[in-house]
């Protein structure tokens, strides 16, 4: 009995699909859509972290004057915010979902969404436009700014676990990421020249907002606010790129510059402050890359990044006060990178980073203030294959300041892994 | 003569060239063989490079951007290289939905096609080989498709293009001629490559590959499997190993110094050795490298 129902079992399905299918054959389905799925990749990246500092003093460390919170997990805006690799243990930083399709003849549409523990982040979602003449491309949504070099590449694309200490203490760690237009012309020269402009909302967490600043000792709710709101958009963004080839060496220079209004509201913080003024971001990138051959290359990566912050600062001295004073900040800091890829499988590299230039100027007279922050990093990294990536990366941190303004000394060790599957698209040079 | 009397009748309709861009040099020299003086054709590959792993440089960011046309292998061959440069050119032309943009790889029945789609057996091409090019009889077949590409957008010339590609097709078939007898013997032989990329080549002329170096494609050499392919030498006699010149040869010289197999250097397109410039000079020396003892 048994033995004739398993038998029947395909035997009946076999009928009833070759039936269906002389019914209704596949192409004649109206409702079959599933040739217009767009591409679709899954990139898992998660890390295992040994650090000599608890997780609980180094969410408290800062750059004084730069940057504060800018490791380890913390709070902010009553949702909390967790860098790459904040924990010491285990850490899932972000299952990123792509989904990448034409729209029609004239677009494209590209989504990347980040799936972590804190719930999901749009990270990008953009329409690019595929037919404009003379070589222009305009892009609107949710971008990564193309300012600078890495600013526009995704994290799992980096050549190390974290983001340079310029750009996480001048911009967060996810850089210019921002809702706004995006325009680039590729001018008809043998050499490539790109030139790009950007209009964005102007949201950073580190440098720029359009928020105003409600005074939190006001007991009227009606009560002006310390600052007015900045129209929007505000942050707007111009860049110059070009590459020259020299044999089999690729030299690529760039020029950035983005302006916009900066509204920083740090009075829910445990040290409660706020910002309102005007900022410029200055940048200047160099990347050489030489190939020895199709798999193994040599590139020497460095940005350098000049802040001018102009405006008023806050701070809530008690339940009932808030004082205010003109600020001005004028920080510079680079990095600069080598990376040796020896063959498919094993790339290592080195990076140095410094911020060097602290200038404050607090109601006209200059403040003594710490101005040498660094951090060396290594890493190695074994590919088993293109989608797979294990990196093991140390870095020493000498740029951190404790609450009592003691430097500190962090040393990370970093086991990073990289994982993608799905119609994961290629990258840019 | 015909040339000159044309350029003498139509002096400022010839001057303007259609600018062709290629990812292959193999393609850059058909399109040249077809479209004679009306094209100017820009390799964006170079010939030495494995075709599967081409760095896009911005300067290729600039050569998408002033070009007329883009001619591609397909097959998934250039996906890793070329679509940011499709993008970063801002040039609708090259655009994969624009009546200026040819995929050979769609003339072509391509073989090996995978059964399963997993990349757990390696990084596949799911529609198949796409190194088509290696047959030599595929040749006249993409040289026809490019000049029909070639009259479709260019019209006028239409005539031109034909002669061109009758010509071509003709010296060819002569050159096929000569290689299917100079291969005739080697019928049946068993050969070992790092990757298949001469698929074509062998089912043309009847070439058996027993093994391939990389345990599954783009997975490079692992100790296991050298040990694999060292036992199959030794119980099949295979004549040689036809490696590649953009991979390494270390795994094969050691395979070599095991068992005593021959390594022949293969070309896969012009320019991957320095006296490959042509496509007959590819074939001349993929034919005598293979029969040459």
């Amino acid at each position: 009995m048994m033995k004739k129902t398993l038998i029947a079992i395909p035997l009946f399905c076999t009928l009833l699909f070759a039936d269906a299918a002389t019914i209704l054959p596949v192409e004649k389905r109206t409702f079959e859509q599933s040739k217009f799925i767009p591409d679709i990749s899954l990139i898992l990246d998660a890390s295992y972290v040994t650090r000599n500092k608890k997780d609980d003093e180094i969410a408290h460390y800062e750059i004084p004057g730069v940057a504060h919170g800018i490791m380890g997990a913390h709070a902010h805006d009553g949702h909390s915010h967790a860098t790459y690799n904040a924990a010491n243990g285990f850490n899932l930083n972000y299952g990123e979902l792509v989904l990448s399709s034409s729209v029609d003849p004239y677009f494209t549409l590209d989504g990347t969404f980040h799936f972590s523990e804190n719930g999901v982040e749009i990270e990008e979602a953009y329409f690019t436009s595929t037919s404009l003449p003379y070589g222009l491309r305009l892009r609107g949504g949710k971008l990564l700014s193309n300012f600078g070099r890495i600013n526009s590449q995704h994290h799992h694309y980096w050549d190390f676990g974290d983001m340079p200490l310029i750009y996480q203490a001048f911009l967060g760690d996810h850089g210019i990421n921002e809702k706004g237009v995006q325009l680039q012309w590729v001018a008809p020269t043998e050499t490539y020249l790109m030139f790009g402009g950007e209009v964005l909302q102007g949201e950073n967490e580190m440098m720029f907002g359009t928020g105003s600043i409600a005074d939190p000792t006001a007991t009227d709710p009606d009560a002006a606010p310390l600052a007015e709101a900045a129209d929007a958009p505000a942050l707007f963004v111009a860049y110059v790129k070009t590459a020259v080839d020299i044999g089999e060496t690729t030299v690529m220079p760039g020029i950035s510059y983005a302006r916009g209004t900066s509204r920083l509201d740090h009075f829910e913080d445990e040290e409660p402050h706020a910002y309102a003024g005007m900022s410029s971001l200055y940048g200047f990138d160099l990347t050489v890359k030489h190939y020895f051959d199709s798999y193994s290359f040599l590139t020497w990566q460095s940005e350098w990044m000049m802040r001018d912050m102009k405006g008023t600062q806050y701070a809530q001295l008690d339940a009932n006060t808030t004082a205010s004073a003109s600020l001005r900040k004028e920080q510079s800091g680079y990095y600069t990178q080598l990376v040796y890829a020896y063959n498919m499988n094993w790339r290592a590299g080195v990076r140095y980073d410094s911020i060097y230039k602290n200038d404050i100027t607090k109601n006209g007279t200059a403040l003594e203030m710490e101005n040498s922050f660094e951090r060396y990093s290594a890493m190695v990294e074994y590919h088993p294959s293109e989608f797979s990536r294990f990196r093991l990366q140390y870095n020493h941190n000498t740029a951190l300041f404790n609450e009592d303004g003691e430097r500190q000394s962090i040393d990370t060790f970093m086991l990073q892994a990289n994982i993608a599957i799905g119609a994961h698209a290629a990258h840019d040079f | 003569m015909k040339k000159l009397f044309f350029y003498l009748l139509l002096p400022a309709a010839l001057s303007a060239h259609l600018n062709i861009a290629v990812s292959y040099p193999y393609i850059g020299a058909l399109t040249k063989a077809v479209g004679g003086d009306h094209v100017t054709t820009v390799v964006l590959a170079k010939g030495n490079w494995d075709p599967h792993f081409v760095v896009p440089r911005p300067s290729l960011i600039a050569k998408m951007r002033r070009a007329d046309a883009l001619i591609m292998n397909g097959g998934q061959l250039e996906i890793g290289w070329l679509p940011p440069l499709i993008r970063r050119g801002n040039n609708p032309k090259v655009n994969p939905s624009a009546p200026t943009f040819l995929n050979l790889a769609q003339g072509i029945e391509l073989i090996n096609k995978p059964s399963e789609v997993d990349r757990a057996n390696g990084d596949i091409h799911p529609a198949g080989n796409p190194h088509f090019h290696l047959d030599p009889n595929n040749i006249p077949l993409l040289a026809k498709r490019i000049a029909d590409f070639l009259a479709s957008i260019d019209a006028e010339h239409k005539s031109i293009y034909e002669n061109n590609l009758a010509d071509f097709t003709l010296k060819w078939g002569k050159n096929l001629e000569r290689w299917a007898q100079v291969m005739a013997p080697k019928k049946g032989m068993k050969v070992v490559q790092f990757h298949d990329n001469l698929a074509y080549f062998n089912k043309a002329y009847g070439l058996q590959n027993i093994a391939t170096i990389e345990p599954l494609p783009g997975i490079p050499p692992s100790p296991r499997h050298t040990l694999e392919v060292i036992e199959l030498i030794r119980a099949e006699h295979p004549c040689c190993i036809l490696h590649d010149v953009y991979h390494s040869t270390k795994t094969a010289e050691y395979i070599r110094d095991k068992t005593g197999i021959k390594i022949v250097l293969m070309p896969h397109d012009l320019g991957a050795l320095e006296s490959v410039d042509t496509l007959g000079a590819l074939f001349d020396h993929l034919t005598e490298a293979v029969t040459h003892d």
